[in-house]
């Protein structure tokens, strides 16, 4: 009996392929698949919530919000700006809107369902004309104007009933996050959407109202403001809104494009009101 | 005792087969190299501390095994087999287990 | 959210910087150490040829642990969610298979032995447990080992 042990060769129990490539490829399909089944939901979403009735919100709204807010000078204020823009995006009929004024010293505005919208104080106090006031009570009437809300609401509770679902699926941790953050990341990418929407339509109720455009632009610099004064800021990819820099720059070509007055006579707020902010 | 994994002794004959005869033992680790084992999980490598852990199971197991053959005056053990697995999370049960037989004088 | 994908980026770097770097490193040795012990035939055959005159037997072995590292075990994850070959753990086995086979041989030389029969490898997965664990793998390589006389 002859015996040799010849050498074999190497690569044939395993892959010639780098590993980095496969990791690359890997990566890339997941974060795809992610991406367009995250993006279907939010679709489907829209297209469903829109269909439920103005009427049904306003009622959900009216359980947590108050439907009468506390009369004050700054409240009655938003609210009669409100009601101009409002007639001026030609809102239906059933769509009332609410307006709200917060106390707190945070420059921020949001919009609700059932068409709430709550201004805060530190916002207001920023503001230096009525145009200004008025382009951030626009863009909240806007929100409500596309359902906004109720959309935002459908899709949280879709893509989080998904990303719930596929990251239980893995047996791994890390291939969770992958999931997890593909989503978030695609969700988010819808917000921004919705803000780019509710900023073009305000801007055209502004124009009509006040005829120019002059102070549409103000709340974003007063954002770009505080965005400055803080030293790390996310890039526009990780957040709901879009850079206010992208902003002020969407907003100059809306108005080249339908040819608006960029500058005009700023309405200035009315005394009455500032002595009030000034009081408490 | 004569340990092997083949069916027979080259050299001698079966006089007697005794039967199955099986040592195992169960090891745990101590926290210790587990949380070195956790490191290199990041890096990878060989983790020498489960090696030698897992030696010295299957060294045991293998001594049980002949512990038993000892006490039915086995001379050898043929056919012998392992099995290794984890019942615990930190735990693995090493078994070992042949047939033990009784071999003609030379 | 971004603080956590910093640490998983950099886990990933030191793992597939470490992991291939080892891996490297085992391979050179694993072919150099195979080719000075190609002198020791093993066969999975159960039983040796009829012409050879064996003189002893005995019972020879070899493990190994190897662990996976960072980089690998994310491949795997999203593979798992894929499907297909997890080429990043080929080499991992292929590594511990050999490692054990040369062990194995290491402790028959030591005997005096010069083929060992009835080879049998064994792979056993150290990992039960929560889901977070050790990725690793035993291997035990074991057969007769046969001296010529």
């Amino acid at each position: 009996m002859k015996f040799s042990n010849p050498k074999i060769p190497e690569g044939i129990n395993t892959s010639p392929d780098h590993p980095l490539k496969e990791f690359a490829w890997l990566l890339g399909s997941v974060s795809l698949l992610i991406v367009i089944v995250i993006s279907v939901l939010g679709f489907m979403a829209e297209f469903l919530a829109t269909r439920i009735p103005f009427s049904y919100e306003m009622e959900l709204a009216g359980r947590f919000a108050d439907t009468n807010p506390d009369p004050s000078p700054t409240r009655d204020y938003l609210q009669e700006i409100a009601d101009r823009l409002a007639a001026a995006q030609d809102l239906p009929g059933e769509m009332k809107i609410t307006v709200h004024y917060a106390d707190p010293e945070i420059a921020n505005a949001f919009a609700t369902l059932g068409g709430h919208i709550v201004i805060y104080r530190g916002l207001v106090e920023k503001m230096r004309s009525e145009n200004a006031l008025a382009m951030v009570v626009s863009h909240e009437i806007a929100h409500i104007k596309h359902r906004h809300p109720v959309v935002a609401l459908g899709r949280g509770v879709t893509v989080g009933i998904a990303l719930a679902a596929l990251t239980g699926v893995s047996a791994n941790i890390m291939a969770d996050r992958v999931i997890g953050n593909a989503g978030t990341l695609t969700d988010i990418g819808f917000s921004r959407s919705q803000e780019s929407e509710a900023d073009a339509t305000a801007l055209a109720a502004l124009v009509a109202v006040y005829g120019h455009a002059n102070g549409s632009t103000d709340v974003f610099k007063t954002f770009m403001e505080i965005n400055h004064s803080q030293p790390l800021n996310p890039p526009e990819f990780l957040s709901t809104h879009p850079n206010p820099e992208n902003r002020i720059e969407s907003i100059a070509q809306q108005i080249a494009g339908n040819g608006w007055q960029a500058t005009g006579p700023l309405t200035p707020i009315p005394a009455a009101v500032i002595d009030s902010l000034n009081a408490d | 005792m004569i340990l092997s994994n083949l069916e027979s002794i080259p050299y001698r004959t079966v006089s007697k087969q005794l039967g199955l005869v099986q040592g195992s033992t169960v090891r745990a680790k101590h926290v210790g190299k587990d949380i070195l084992a956790g490191l290199k999980n990041v890096f990878g490598g060989e983790l020498k501390a489960y090696t030698e852990l897992l030696q010295e199971a299957r060294k045991e197991a293998v001594e049980r095994m002949v512990q038993e053959a000892d006490a039915i005056g086995a001379d050898a053990i043929l056919n012998i087999r392992f099995s290794t697995s984890s019942v615990t999370q930190g735990a693995a049960e090493l078994f070992a287990y042949g047939t033990a037989v009784v071999l003609e004088d030379q | 959210m971004h603080i956590d994908l910093i640490i998983v980026l950099v886990l990933l770097i030191l793992g597939y910087g470490f992991g291939r770097h080892a891996e490297k490193r085992h391979y050179q040795s694993i072919i150099r150490r195979e080719k000075e012990m190609r002198g020791m035939l093993t066969f999975s055959a159960k039983t040796p040829p009829q012409d050879l005159k064996i003189a002893n037997t005995t019972l020879v072995g070899g493990n190994v642990v190897i662990s996976v590292d960072y980089f690998k075990r994310f491949v795997s994850g999203l593979r798992g969610l894929i499907g297909g070959r997890m080429k990043t753990y080929e080499t991992l086995l292929d590594r511990a298979r050999r490692e054990a086979v040369l062990r194995m041989k290491a402790e028959a030389q030591e005997q005096g032995a010069e083929m060992i029969f009835n080879v049998k490898l064994e792979t056993a997965s150290i990992s039960k447990g929560a889901k977070n664990t050790i990725g690793s793998v035993e291997v035990y390589a074991y057969g007769t080992a046969v001296t010529l006389g």
